[in-house]
């Protein structure tokens, strides 16, 4: 707890690098907004509640945008509350399209923003036949990255747009004879087109980009690796390239790999539970719907009801636990 | 010998359908070479002609003849022309002055007739007879018959200005003409003739019977000047309409059976002909309708006889109450006409609106992502602007509407519809109709409910009202109302019950997303939905739906904490109250219909009910009202983090500077208890300095 980095660090330095006013605020905000419901059970047990959901990351469930984007947390928090609940989706193999993952999406955030949803598909789609239907694999790590790293992205998409117009932005600018268009690019005896940028070039430049950046940024080291292979590529490439690395979803540490995507035996559990006891009710009720009035076949289930609600002040039990990025 | 069934009275034309008139004329036979022999002569007439009731004619038919044989004919071919030259024995001559038959003789041509001008009744039945000729000298003739012959064209008659009586049945006439002079006529049959066209009959004021059966008129008019027609037979044409008979003043007898009316409408002077009293239809397309006694009757009261039959009082009184039946009934079918015009143009209207409305609304959400300051290029605004051909309206809605009655409230801009058990709403305008106050019965009887051109939006508003007011509705159907997420669905889940749900593509995007109705019967799990979009709910679409979803429905329950989740639902309880808050009409017995309510809310499968849906307006209004909040949290917060590091600076600085403090402390009191006895007298000093 006390190791001597922490301590070395300047306050503000320190409560700005953990968000940690940032839930402050939220916390307190929170509190105003429901004060009459929380008073009855008092202050402290709504600040143990709330931070105990900050760590679980079930505070961002039902959040506005703005609150979910707010911290890297948050984001990742929102990334595996994603993947938990949709993950039956991918599971059944339905194939579905941007809007309608972008509706799966709103179901969890109201007011999630249209653009991002585009973006993460472009990446799957290469940019092209925005109509076209993605798994949800596909779809999920793409939108990882996507949703992530969406400043460092910006960045990116701007360097890439200089790279490819000539400007390397690492070079100072010599007035020479001829125009500067065609100097950067290395001539590679290829006659033709050449699409994209030179990988090495661009690595560079991220480098940079990763240094100076205050934003999170992929750890340079993978995404080196990332480009190792390829001599030259396409913006949409190359973030296909990062969602697909192994090693950048194991840092993020939001989703587990892709071969265990669909995996998670405790979740599996709890819904072969809740569909034994649908199916037991829609018998049950399909029975007692012969019954006259409206109001006869609703009694029953508020003992049910009742229960479960109780229920949600005991935190589930996580198999994966998984420890906040540090 | 005439038998007396056969002597016809004007007026009762039953009998003489099928009769025949049987004049008989004897003639002698003449021993001779070229002569013919006749036994008995009959002069008859064909059973389509009707009575011949002429007073003038019966007294001559009465006379007895009996046969006798012996009397001759003598048709002698006469070299000066081509025509036979005919000549009778002076006794026969004495014996029948007035009347010769010349029937079935394979005469082809009329014979030259000489020294009989005092001839009254001549008879050329059964012949071959193409022209008439010849005979333009009889200017005494009372009758001439010319039945079953060839004659293509009326001619030679001119001369005859004593003619009563002019048979041409069956022949090839195809014109009536050349009849100016015959003033006389009184009675004219031109059965089975090819005639299309009645005219040049306009002279002929002192004609009764007109026959006209078995031709090719196709409609009857032009009847004007026969001021003495009792009977007109028009059987076997192909008529369709028939006008002028109201211009006959005496007409008493109209045959139009087998032609071709079909409509009283065509035969509507018949209605105003005072004189009429027998009529015949059958035959007519018009018989064989429903609603045709009783029109005939209704429509002709003077009438005593229709298709041969006496009409009784009884039929009349059944024909009248009928007939006003039938009125209603058009009078009804015409206003309903009118009102499902109304609804028509009315649709089509709010249709026009709402397309207008979101070419507009896209207009603006282009315009925002190119981040325009132009004004939108959009149409102003057309609510309640719109003109329209029909004024403001309201119908009759309720009391006293039964079963399969239309009500219809008609404005502008929107249209309300109650159809049986279906309640049709078009148009934004049309929710507020669900303030008014419906009468229990037909309000009972709505189990289905239309949304029209209406936003999915503003639906969400009015559901707890339509909970209230109608509350066996059971189906909804959503057509042209911008579901466009799965969220909206939420939004359904505070009513009481839904058995069937309908959403029709047109306008809703979210059908075409693949998972959408397993989302439905996911989060309306606990309404038990029979059918969505038409098509049955089986037990496994509830299973995978379950499977899809039941995670997320777990975490929204199970992974909340206590606060939220209270917070959360206190939400959709408050919002329900306000609605039913802000609705008119309200009493007090809907409070506690509201209480028990909300404790249903907590009734229905509670993991599903965090899942809600705040329509886009109030969202952003709630993220505004937050702000203001967020603001002073901020500020706060800002104070205590301030304080908390001012305090921690100062720990800090404490924690560097103490060491050497407590150094120095401990120096200073180390030398100055060195010396003990300075250190003595210094404290001494100091205890009595403090008093």
């Amino acid at each position: 707890m006390l190791s001597p980095e922490r301590l070395a660090l300047p306050d503000y330095e320190y409560l700005a690098q953990r968000h940690v006013l940032t839930y402050m605020e939220d916390a307190v905000c929170q509190l105003l907004e429901n004060r009459e419901d929380i008073s009855q059970y008092g202050i402290a047990r709504f600040f143990t509640e709330y931070f105990n959901s900050v760590c679980q990351g079930t505070h961002i469930l039902f959040r506005e945008f703005s609150f979910v984007q707010a911290t890297p947390h948050n984001r990742v928090s929102f990334l595996r509350a994603f993947w938990r609940c949709f993950r039956t989706v991918g599971k059944n193999g339905d194939l579905l399209t941007m809007k309608e993952y972008h509706c799966l999406l709103q179901l969890l955030c109201p007011d999630f923003p249209l653009e991002l949803t585009q973006k993460a598909a472009r990446i799957v789609l290469m940019d092209d036949a925005m109509d076209c239907l993605m798994s949800f694999s596909d779809f999920l790590f793409a939108f990882q990255i996507q949703f992530y790293y969406s400043e460092f992205l910006d960045s990116v998409a701007a360097i890439y747009e200089d790279l490819l117009s000539g400007k390397n932005p690492n070079t100072v600018i010599v007035p020479t004879s001829s125009s500067g268009q065609h100097r950067q690019r290395p001539a590679l005896g290829e006659a033709g087109m050449l699409e994209g940028v030179e990988a090495s070039l661009f690595y560079q430049c991220l480098e940079n980009l990763c240094d100076r950046h205050k934003y999170s940024c992929p750890p340079p080291a993978l995404v080196k690796e990332a480009l190792s292979n390829v001599q030259r590529l396409t913006f949409y490439g190359f973030l296909m390239a990062l969602s697909k690395h192994h090693g950048i979803n194991q840092a993020l540490g939001a989703l587990p790999d892709k071969g265990d995507l669909m995996h998670d035996p405790a979740m599996d559990e709890e819904l072969e539970r809740l569909v034994v006891r649908s199916k037991l009710h829609r018998t049950s009720r399909q029975h007692r719907a012969k019954e006259p009035g409206a109001f006869g076949f609703q009694r029953r289930e508020k003992q049910e009801a009742l229960e479960r609600v109780s229920s949600a002040s005991v935190p589930t039990p996580y198999h994966y636990r998984w420890e906040p990025r540090v | 010998m005439i038998p007396g069934k056969y002597r016809s009275v004007s007026g009762r034309a039953a009998n003489n359908v099928n009769c025949g008139l049987h004049l008989v004329i004897q003639t002698s036979s003449l021993p001779e070479k070229n002569k013919v022999r006749f036994k008995k002569v009959e002069f008859k007439l064909n059973k389509d002609t009707s009575s011949f009731p002429g007073r003038l004619l019966q007294h001559d038919l009465e006379r007895n003849y009996s046969s006798r044989q012996g009397d001759h004919i003598n048709l002698v071919s006469s070299s000066l022309s081509s025509f036979p030259i005919l000549q009778r024995s002076s006794e026969e001559k004495i014996l029948y002055s007035d009347r010769l038959s010349l029937e079935r003789q394979k005469l082809t041509v009329c014979p030259i007739i000489n020294g009989e001008d005092h001839l009254r009744l001549l008879n050329f039945q059964h012949n071959f007879i193409t022209r008439i000729q010849n005979i333009s000298n009889l200017q005494k003739l009372i009758s001439l018959d010319l039945y079953d012959n060839q004659i293509e064209e009326i001619s030679g008659l001119s001369t005859l200005r004593c003619l009563r009586v002019l048979l041409l049945g069956k022949n090839r006439i195809k014109k009536i003409s050349n009849l100016e002079n015959l003033k006389s006529l009184d009675v004219l049959d031109l059965h089975g003739n090819q005639i299309t066209k009645i005219e040049n009959i306009n002279h002929l004021c002192e004609l009764r019977v007109l026959n006209l059966a078995r031709n090719f008129l196709s409609h009857v008019d032009n009847l004007n000047g026969l001021d003495s027609l009792t009977e007109l037979n028009l059987r076997h044409n192909q008529i369709t309409f028939v006008r002028d008979v109201d211009n006959l003043p005496c007409l008493q007898h109209l045959f139009l059976s087998f032609n071709n009316i079909s409509s009283f409408d065509s035969v509507s002077c018949l209605a105003d002909s005072s004189s009429l009293s027998d009529i015949t239809f059958d035959g007519n397309p018009i018989a064989q309708e429903s609603w045709y006694k009783h029109t005939v009757l209704q429509n002709m009261m003077q009438l005593r006889q229709l298709d041969m039959k006496r009409i009784t009082e009884e039929e009349r009184r059944m024909a009248s109450v009928l007939a006003k039946k039938e009125e209603e009934k058009k009078r009804e079918s015409h206003k309903q006409s009118l009102l499902k015009e109304k609804k028509r143009l009315t649709i089509n209207n709010v249709a026009r609106q709402w397309d207008l409305q979101q070419q507009r609304v896209a207009n603006i959400a282009t315009n925002e992502d190119r981040k325009d300051s132009d004004s939108p290029q959009d149409p102003c605004q057309i609510d309640g602007s719109t003109l329209s051909a029909f004024p403001e309206e309201t119908g009759p809605l309720d009391s006293g509407l039964n079963n399969a009655l239309q009500g219809l409230s008609v404005i502008d801009t929107y249209l309300v519809e109650v159809d049986g058990d279906t309640l049709s709403l078009y148009g934004s305008g049309a929710l507020e109709s669900l303030d008014r106050n419906w009468s229990v019965q037909t309000a009972g009887m709505i189990t289905t409910v239309s949304f029209t051109f209406i936003e999915f939006d503003e639906i969400v508003q009015v559901l707890p009202k339509l909970k209230i007011k109608f509350p066996n509705s059971l189906h909804l159907k959503f057509k042209e109302t911008n579901l466009v997420m799965l969220q909206q669905f939420n939004a359904l889940a505070q009513l009481r019950r839904i058995d069937q749900l309908t959403i029709d593509p047109q306008g809703n995007p979210v059908v075409n997303f693949t998972l959408w109705k397993y989302y439905v019967l996911f989060r309306l799990s606990h309404f038990s939905m029979q059918k969505i979009n038409g098509t049955e709910v089986t037990q496994n679409d509830m299973i995978m739906a379950e499977r899809l979803f039941g995670i997320l429905a777990h975490v929204a329950s199970s992974e909340l904490p206590q606060y939220r989740l209270i917070s959360i639902l206190g939400d959709a309880r408050k919002k329900q109250f306000r609605y039913l808050l802000e609705s008119k009409g309200k009493k007090p017995g809907i409070i506690n219909e509201e209480n028990n309510d909300s404790k249903r809310l907590v009734g229905e499968n509670t993991n599903r009910a965090t899942l809600n849906y705040t329509t886009r307006d109030f969202y952003n209004e709630k993220l505004e009202e937050i702000k203001e909040k967020k603001k002073f949290c901020k500020t706060y917060i800002e104070d205590l983090v301030k304080e908390a590091t001012e305090i921690n600076m100062k720990n800090e600085a404490l924690q560097k500077l103490w060491p050497q403090m407590f150094i120095e402390l401990v120096r200073d009191a180390v030398i100055e208890i060195r010396n003990k006895n300075s250190y003595m007298k210094l404290c001494l000093q100091q205890i009595t300095d403090q008093k």
